[in-house]
């Protein structure tokens, strides 16, 4: 991972010296974290010779943790729970280049697109136990649009994986930055972290909201309002 | 029946033999050679496997002591199998005149589903027709808790909270209800995002007389 990161701070330096913009740096520096070289170690045709070892793996757990492991409700468990895994972690192995399918399209229109309340279900990587909310997308295209569904798809993959709320955040502006270089991105994610409900501080209704802004959202204050107060109204 | 015999002997929950073994282990409770910092290593050592299985860099910043958290994160989720209803009830029985029904509604249950490993959560409604013995009304959510920290199945956690109520007081009735979501379905599977699931237990007067149940069910779930 090192060695990409230098790569990516040499064009970072290069694009600041040839543009001296200041958006753009930012775009650029915020792009190491969209690919980083774990996630996409896994193959999604080696799923399958992975699953013995992290069916082992959840036959011990349940062990230790005092379950007997031949009762009937938990005879199969550790595939089910390796296989229900790997789905909860399939975006290892998406990139949008994939599922894009090429749905970007020329259209002459330069005003907010917002798509609101796309549900979002991730695994908090330092607990393994999951978070959930709502992702709020808005981008200003600049000549290309995006078919919508591919929002909700670029958000599948980036929370199909182990996460932590900011990062999953910004991977999303930055993957949608790349893929349509609109002249704007943002979005806002306000999820329930089950690790803070159901065990250690256990308060049920708290809720955090992370928030990335690019480009003319950055900018433009009057923008990122719109941007906030259409994406809020009920 | 031997096997009844036995329950009445022992003091348990009969629904918790249905499935033998949803208390802890006997050879595990008689073990003394794993002690708990030792079952919390192996647990780690599994987590970290499953964590390289799935493709991740386990020596990265965030996931580096992520196995320990995960050890501990469990065993916090399947605390149950270590309370039984003799410590928390703490002999907060009284002696009450009082023979109307309580109700206490609207406990967040969290669980985790057997199947799947994955958690279910959602809300617990318990009504309790007291025969001149009352409970202190936090060992209600008491006794929820010692069931669900555990691995489950929605029917099962039901009927243990009835049971284990009414074994405790010997009232003229119980009637639990659970509403929940169960991660298992909206994460994966099906993914149907709004489906919930409802489960009750009827017991004494609630099984018997509808127009009690009736009344239950009007203070608790329609709004």
């Amino acid at each position: 991972m090192n060695g990409h990161c230098n790569v990516k701070v040499n064009d970072t330096v290069e694009e600041f010296h040839s543009n001296n913009s200041f958006s753009d740096l930012l775009i650029d520096s915020k792009k190491s974290v969209v690919h980083r070289k774990h996630e996409t170690s896994r193959k999604k045709d080696e799923d399958q010779s992975r699953l013995p070892a992290l069916e082992a793996a959840y036959t011990s757990i349940l062990r230790e943790l005092g379950e007997d492991t031949d009762r009937q409700g938990l005879l199969r468990t550790p595939q089910r729970a390796a296989k229900a895994m790997q789905f909860l972690t399939k975006g290892y192995h998406e990139t949008i280049e994939d599922i894009l399918n090429n749905a970007i399209f020329d259209e002459d229109h330069d005003e907010m697109v917002i798509v609101k309340n796309i549900d979002v279900f991730s695994l908090c990587e330092h607990h393994l136990v999951p978070f959930f909310g709502k992702v709020h997308i808005g981008y200003i295209p600049n000549k290309k649009v995006v078919g919508l569904s591919k929002l909700a798809r670029i958000v599948e993959i980036f929370s199909r994986r182990l996460q932590v709320q900011e990062r999953l955040t910004k991977q999303i502006a930055v993957g949608i930055s790349e893929a349509l270089q609109p002249k704007g991105v943002a979005v806002v994610i306000e999820a329930s972290h089950m690790c803070m409900v159901m065990r250690g501080v256990q308060k049920m209704n708290s809720r955090t909201v992370t928030s990335t802004m690019l480009g003319i959202y950055l900018e433009d204050p009057k923008t990122r309002e719109e941007f906030l107060t259409l994406s809020r109204s009920a | 029946m031997e096997y009844q015999h036995d329950v009445e002997i022992n003091g348990e929950d009969k629904y918790q033999n249905i499935c033998k073994h949803n208390g802890l282990c006997k050879k595990e409770k008689d073990s003394k050679d794993d002690t708990d910092s030792n079952k919390l290593s192996h647990i780690e050592k599994a987590y970290t496997t499953i964590l390289s299985e799935l493709g991740e860099d386990v020596d990265r910043e965030g996931l580096r002591r992520t196995p320990l958290r995960a050890a501990k994160a469990m065993e916090f989720f399947t605390k149950g199998y270590k309370e039984t209803i003799q410590d928390i009830l703490n002999d907060a029985i009284f002696d009450e005149d009082h023979d109307e029904m309580v109700i206490v509604k609207d406990i967040d249950l969290f669980s985790l589903c057997e199947h799947h490993l994955v958690p279910f959560f959602g809300k617990a409604h318990i009504a309790y027709l007291p025969n001149k013995k009352v409970v202190g009304l936090s060992k209600l959510a008491r006794i929820v808790e010692i069931y669900s920290r555990r691995l489950q199945v929605q029917e099962r956690l039901t009927k243990q909270i009835a049971s284990a109520i009414s074994e405790a007081l010997e009232p003229a009735g119980v009637a639990v209800v659970i509403e929940a979501a169960h991660m298992c379905m909206v994460m994966r599977g099906v993914q149907k995002i709004n489906a919930s699931t409802v489960t009750s237990v009827m017991l004494g007067t609630f099984q018997d007389n509808p127009i009690t149940r009736k009344e239950f069910l009007d203070l608790t779930i329609r709004k």
